[in-house]
């Protein structure tokens, strides 16, 4: 059975298919400090809620790390899907935008924390940095469950046109709180996909 | 005036999250869509607040947001005339 490469993004630690990846900071700056690290060309960064920044660098980290092993054609990647799992959903985003409108005396509600108000939204910032076409889902779950996790992402097969599947778990219960994972799957790994999903999430703090 | 268009420089940066940019990368005469700073359609909303929250102005028709946000310029010649605070 082979083992999927992944990243792990925590408030504290970013890890790289077991290698880890040296920050000073921790938490928001942390993520910062990543992004200026490894990526630095997308200002647009910046402007996202902390779920999306972190769905962000953590795709970024696992494509960089795979470029070289998984390079498909232009319609491989095109049709790839992205399905990702968390608990809190947009809850963090969600505060952030209610202070904007909480005083009725001060009351100004802020159109750029407003678009991050749903949690699909990070699968479609992922989406546009890469140019992916296919579909793209956000479950909102009670827990990490690898068989559940498992199920849906062997679902988003189904169809004639996926032939890969970005996936991971995405969690922010504060702007400096954060778990998650992400992971690449191809038709190839379905097999035995919820042992392989148990393996990276025993890696994590989820 | 030109006190005014650092303070408007120092808000928009605050406001849309510009980070890495300076004041002076802003270019008092440039665009602020469309090009230089990149803003998009959602920058455009949070100017039309930023106006409402810091200088009382209400912007009826936000179809004027595209001649009002012209340039850093324009935009605090608009403030300098319309503002209520």
């Amino acid at each position: 059975m082979g083992q999927l490469d992944y990243v792990i993004l925590e408030s504290d630690r970013a890890v790289v298919s077991g290698r880890v990846l040296e920050h000073e900071s921790s938490g928001n700056a942390m993520l910062a400090e990543l992004y200026r690290a490894h990526i630095a060309d997308w200002p647009k960064f910046f402007k996202m809620d902390t779920l999306s920044k972190v769905g962000f660098v953590a795709s970024e980290l696992l494509l960089k790390q795979l470029s070289e092993r998984r390079c498909g054609s232009e319609e491989y990647i095109s049709n790839r899907a992205i399905v990702l799992f968390g608990t809190t959903a947009s809850l963090c985003a969600d505060k952030n935008y209610q202070e904007t409108i909480q005083d009725i005396d001060n009351y100004y509600p802020s159109p750029a924390l407003f678009v991050y108000t749903l949690p699909n939204i990070v699968t479609g910032e992922i989406a546009i940095r890469n140019h992916y076409r296919g579909e793209t889902s956000f479950y909102v779950v009670e827990g990490a469950d690898a068989a559940q996790m498992a199920f849906h992402l062997s679902c988003a097969f189904a169809d004639d046109r996926t032939e890969s599947v970005l996936a991971g778990w995405v969690d922010s219960t504060g702007n400096d709180d954060f778990k998650s994972f992400f992971t690449l799957i191809g038709k190839d790994d379905v097999e035995g996909l919820e042992d392989k999903i148990k393996t990276i999430l025993n890696k994590t703090n989820i | 005036m030109e006190e005014m268009i650092l303070k408007l420089k120092q808000e928009i940066i605050e406001v849309l999250n510009l980070e890495d940019v300076q004041p002076s990368d802003i270019d008092n005469d440039a665009p602020l869509f469309g090009e230089g700073l990149g803003l998009d359609s959602i920058d455009a909303l949070e100017l039309i607040v930023l106006m409402e929250k810091n200088y009382g102005i209400k912007l009826q028709d936000p179809a004027k947001g595209k001649e009002i946000f012209k340039s850093v310029n324009v935009m605090a010649d608009y403030i300098q005339k319309n503002r209520t605070k």
